[in-house]
């Protein structure tokens, strides 16, 4: 019965995910061909004659009615197809054009980029994680204290308000100036050489996660208050529990379930934040692939890159409406939002 | 009632920081600080000294006010899309709550679209329609936060609605104009206020990130976050560029961040009744 259940939770939520994941593809669409100057006059300058713009036109469909068009880009998305992007190599962000036309294709670009994104992504959740949520437990379990209360929010109001490219700015200075042992860009991937990849790789790592430790703290916290005002923390009390088994049985496990819903917010922010570390750190990764391409008007890079970052984030947050399920099946019966 | 800010500290710190750099911002440029467009008003990269308090530029041009400048772009460019969002929130989220129906679930499932987008990217692509600059950093300030404010006024609205003076009122025969106005808005009011203070330093986050990924405002209007990715560019040489600018930007979110959370203790209004 109760898997049962589940199970039927958890295909409303995919069906839910799906219908979201449709609409963005139709917005990013949409917004994609909203965007003055078409594909022809891209590809051929303005100089090129009326007829090699129709056979382009032709060879494409460019034609078509849209929604025709949509269908058959979403079904060559789902094929594992996303087009071809205009420049191969996208190195700098300051270059605006490409030097020569000679195409690749982008889910081939993008599958050699993402190693180093999910990496930095995996590196600064795990410390998000390991720093935020014991600060968070300690500040909410010593929270009687008025100097705990005022620093813990204190440091939550600043990690959450540090800019990452500030806080990545002032390591990049700290560390290009001194030698610290950490290295500032020098990115090798990390089968090649797993110490100079760490070393290219903390600092991205570190600057991405504060954002999402400040959050895990201050989530972590008031989870942990508002499970100790629960009644059956006094029960607990009362039949003699010692603080360590109160904490360890009734108080984490209660306030495991906000922190859930804060980790997908959490990856949501390292997706976008990702491309800013990627650029100042010189790290060859997705985002800052995605954002060359926004620089050089390469739309087509631009549309397969929000979709796949859209795809991910949805993914992510299935998930966590899943773990939400399992760890308090009363969800399931209450519904969300 | 209480009055805000009666005892606590970190509250009427936030306060007073903010007031300081509104001052700055607002008054400080007409102080005599320097033309901040003046090219060669010192040597190129020269350190911080008397006659250009934050250093100089490598076209010579004094830091200081072009800073306090910029202190006042990033506050207004932070401040105006927050206004217009609030607005639209309350209409659409007042209205989806105390409706409900087909339009509630409209408003909720484009807000799941809009939520779908990891907010950096959907700033990205509004800016690649719209060309960067204000208008575009606006429009994506917008999108990014409304799904979010919308919601919030949604819930509220449905706890307010179902309390028995409502119910009362629409029995009598209120209009639908007279419920929302006079018995849920000045009951919403304190949870806009609250999410609106945390929307600013969200909106500080945006359109510093876009300017300093060279598609937020563009010269010669200079935000905090425009003038560090100017600046780190000679991080090495005059680390002072990039550095002044990013400390008042982090001080502005911090802040701003420190005010929200003082402000939701005081006045959201499913905390001071016990509701949550």
């Amino acid at each position: 019965m109760g898997y049962l259940r589940l199970l039927r939770f958890a295909m409303e939520r995919l069906a839910s995910a799906l219908l979201t994941l449709l609409g963005v593809s139709i917005l990013v669409f949409t917004a994609i061909h909203l965007i003055p100057g078409s594909y022809e006059a891209v590809m051929l300058g303005p100089q090129a004659p009326e007829a090699a713009r129709e056979r382009l036109r032709e060879k494409y469909g460019l034609d078509d009615p849209l929604p025709q068009q949509y269908m058959r880009w979403l079904l060559a998305f789902l094929g594992g197809d996303m087009g071809i992007a205009l420049c191969r190599s996208q190195q700098s962000i300051g270059q605006q054009a490409c030097e020569n036309a000679d195409q690749a294709p982008i889910i081939a670009e993008f599958a050699r980029r993402a190693p180093a994104t999910i990496q930095l992504a995996f590196m600064s959740a795990a410390i998000a994680n390991l720093v935020g949520i014991p600060l968070g437990i300690l500040a909410g379990l010593s929270a009687g204290s008025r100097t705990v209360r005022g620093s813990s929010r204190a440091i939550s109001a600043l990690g959450m308000g540090i800019p990452s490219f500030v806080l990545g700015t002032l390591f990049v200075y700290v560390f290009s100036v001194h030698d610290l042992g950490l290295t500032v860009g020098g990115y090798v991937p990390l089968s090649e050489d797993p110490e100079a990849n760490l070393r290219a790789m903390v600092l991205p790592a570190i600057t991405l996660s504060v954002f999402g430790t400040a959050l895990f703290a201050r989530t972590t916290r008031d989870a942990v208050l508002t499970v100790l005002a629960e009644p059956f923390i006094m029960a607990a009390v009362a039949r003699g529990e010692t603080p360590g088994q109160i904490v360890r049985r009734h108080v984490l496990r209660n306030a495991a379930i906000p922190v859930v819903t804060v980790s997908a917010v959490n990856m949501g922010y390292l997706l976008g934040g990702a491309a800013i570390a990627e650029l100042l750190f010189s790290v060859p990764g997705f985002g800052w692939y995605v954002l060359a391409a926004i620089h050089k008007r390469d739309y087509a890079v631009v549309q397969a890159g929000v979709l796949v970052a859209a795809v991910a984030f949805v993914g992510v947050n299935l998930l966590a409406d899943l773990a939400y399920a399992i760890i308090d099946p009363r969800t399931i019966r209450r519904g969300r939002g | 009632m209480k009055i805000p800010f009666r005892a606590d500290f970190l509250s009427r710190l936030a306060v007073v920081l903010l007031i300081s750099l509104l001052l700055l911002g607002f008054v400080g440029p007409s102080l005599p600080v320097g033309d901040p467009a003046a090219i060669a008003f010192g040597p190129r990269l020269s350190p911080p000294a008397p006659g250009w308090l934050m250093g100089t530029d490598n076209l010579g041009r004094t830091m200081l006010p072009r800073v306090l400048q910029g202190i006042r772009i990033t506050f207004v460019l932070a401040a105006t899309p927050v206004l217009i969002t609030s607005a639209l929130a309350v209409v659409i989220g007042m209205l989806a709550g105390y409706l409900g129906g087909w339009f509630d679930e409209l408003v909720a499932r484009l807000a799941d679209v809009l939520f779908a987008f990891p907010s950096l990217l959907l700033g990205l692509i509004l800016v690649a329609i719209m060309g960067p600059g204000v208008r575009g950093i606006t429009a994506a300030i917008i999108l990014i936060t409304l799904p979010l404010m919308v919601r919030v006024v949604r819930a509220t609205t449905l706890t307010i609605a179902s309390r028995d003076y409502v119910a009362a009122s629409r029995v009598s025969g209120a209009s639908l104009a007279r419920l929302l106005l006079v018995h849920l808005l000045p009951n919403i009011a304190g949870a806009v206020v609250v999410q609106a203070t945390f929307t600013i330093s969200v909106s500080m986050l945006i359109e510093s990130g876009l300017s300093f990924l060279g598609i937020g405002v563009q010269p010669p209007v200079a935000s905090l976050g425009s003038l560090v990715q100017n600046g780190s560019v000679y991080l090495v040489q005059a680390p002072w560029l990039a550095l002044a600018p990013g400390f008042f930007l982090a001080l502005a979110i911090f802040s701003v961040n420190l005010l929200g959370d003082g402000l939701r203790d005081r006045l959201d209004p499913l905390e001071v009744h016990g509701l949550k």
